[in-house]
């Protein structure tokens, strides 16, 4: 079966966004978006364990036994990890810094345990690679977009950069990251829903030229 | 004992057993390959104190000689740094203890002589932390208020960090009390070090 990649990366950004559709990794969605730059770290750190893990058990996929799939899903994701917070503590301290508690919080991430049972143990490895690496950018832009939003609205910064000295401090709070997480879910909800309907009027106009072409067809041939 | 070797049980626990060896294996080299060494740690709070990397001796190797022991923390580290040519700061890695569930907070404290020749604290920031849960709670700010601009006075006085608001210096946190506990206990250690060894 061929794959398809634009399907795979459409679904991974787009119509199965991890954090705005599925609402998976709730957890470091609302404690880290506090700043831009926090949901990129993040957002790589993801992307790299959703990439790795995902070929590793796609690669795996006709060895292990579907009796102790989660326990060996889990023991490869925690070693990659391990390998992300090594290489962060080694080359970006300051990413590791800011990530802190959430790293090692990635091992019982939804989003990876979901692609890892629902996609990589049933396709090959070069889709469970397009899988992970385009579901990690849909994980990354959605905490990055809300980093920033509260960010420019918490502190009148973004990226760190000073804009204005006008802040709202509700957006830096719990509170704030509630209210901004649903937000933005009730923004790509109207978002998705107006490109659904376009894409079911496109479609049932397809319908119907298609079986008014069918009937001319039958009334010729009569 | 071919059915043993065939069974699903067998095939289930040798599954895990070779993915943990590998998983070790390759965690072990890496570990050894991506090793943060202590002097690094050092050169990094350096960096994030003064902004570049400086010039230090040690004064005190936590790793080499006895630590400085206290009932409220110890310290483990002692560096001057050499910012200028007249310039010299001492940093302190200090670790507190007598936080949540016993856990303990290790902070980096630099230590500036001012123009008035008495001792101040010019700023602290956060090494690492042992069974604390509420570190986030412990900001910028926080640290701040360790800015004691006469530390053998503050000794002098009794004046050391507490949680208690009725005291001269307070630093509590509201919901990390015990974090912040631990926190003050490590400058409390550095505070009660200068009292004991160094005169204005």
């Amino acid at each position: 079966m061929k794959t398809n990649f634009k399907k795979i990366a459409t679904d991974g950004i787009i119509t199965q966004n991890p954090t705005l559709k599925l609402i998976l990794g709730t957890c470091p969605t609302l404690a880290l978006t506090t700043m831009a730059m926090n949901g990129i770290y993040m957002g790589l750190a993801v992307t790299f364990v959703l990439i790795c893990s995902n070929l590793l058990i796609s690669l795996l996929r006709k060895v292990i036994p579907s009796e102790v799939r989660i326990p060996a899903f889990v023991l490869v994701i925690a070693t990659f990890v391990t390998i992300v917070r090594l290489l962060l503590d080694k080359l970006l301290p300051d990413a590791y810094e800011v990530l802190g508690l959430y790293l090692p919080l990635i091992v019982v991430n939804c989003i990876i345990l979901a692609r890892a049972e629902s996609f990589a143990s049933k396709n090959g490895p070069i889709a469970s690679i397009c899988d992970g690496l385009f579901m990690g950018i849909g994980f990354m832009l959605a905490l990055t977009l809300m980093g920033a939003f509260r960010e420019l609205l918490g502190s009148g910064a973004i990226f760190g950069i000073q804009l204005w000295d006008f802040s709202i401090g509700f957006f830096s709070s719990s509170a704030g990251s509630f209210f901004t997480y649903g937000l933005f879910i009730a923004i790509f909800s109207l978002i998705d829903g107006v490109i659904s309907k376009k894409q079911k009027i496109k479609n049932y106009a397809l319908l119907v030229k298609s079986k008014s072409l069918d009937s001319n067809e039958i009334t010729e041939e009569k | 004992m071919k059915n043993f070797f065939a069974s699903l049980w067998f095939r289930c626990i040798s599954t895990l057993f070779i993915i943990i060896c590998f998983s070790g294996c390759s965690l072990s080299i890496l570990s050894d390959l991506l090793y943060v060494s202590s002097q690094e740690r050092t050169d990094r709070a350096i960096k994030k104190i003064y902004g570049e990397v400086q010039l230090y001796n040690t004064v005190l190797d936590g790793e080499i000689d006895e630590t400085i022991n206290y009932d409220f923390g110890f310290i483990d580290k002692i560096y001057e740094v050499q910012v200028s040519e007249n310039e010299s700061y001492l940093l302190f890695k200090s670790t507190g203890n007598q936080g949540y569930k016993g856990g303990t907070i290790s902070l980096w404290i630099s230590v500036a002589e001012n123009e008035h020749g008495t001792l101040s604290i010019k700023k602290v920031i956060l090494d690492g932390y042992n069974k604390q849960t509420l570190m986030s709670k412990l900001t910028s700010s926080f640290y701040g208020n360790y800015n004691l601009t006469d530390v053998t006075s503050a000794y002098e006085n009794g004046e050391l960090f507490t949680t208690d608001v009725n005291t001269p210096n307070s630093n509590p946190i509201t919901g990390a009390t015990k974090s912040a506990n631990a926190a003050n206990n490590a400058v409390n250690c550095v505070i009660t070090y200068l009292g004991e060894n160094y005169e204005d």
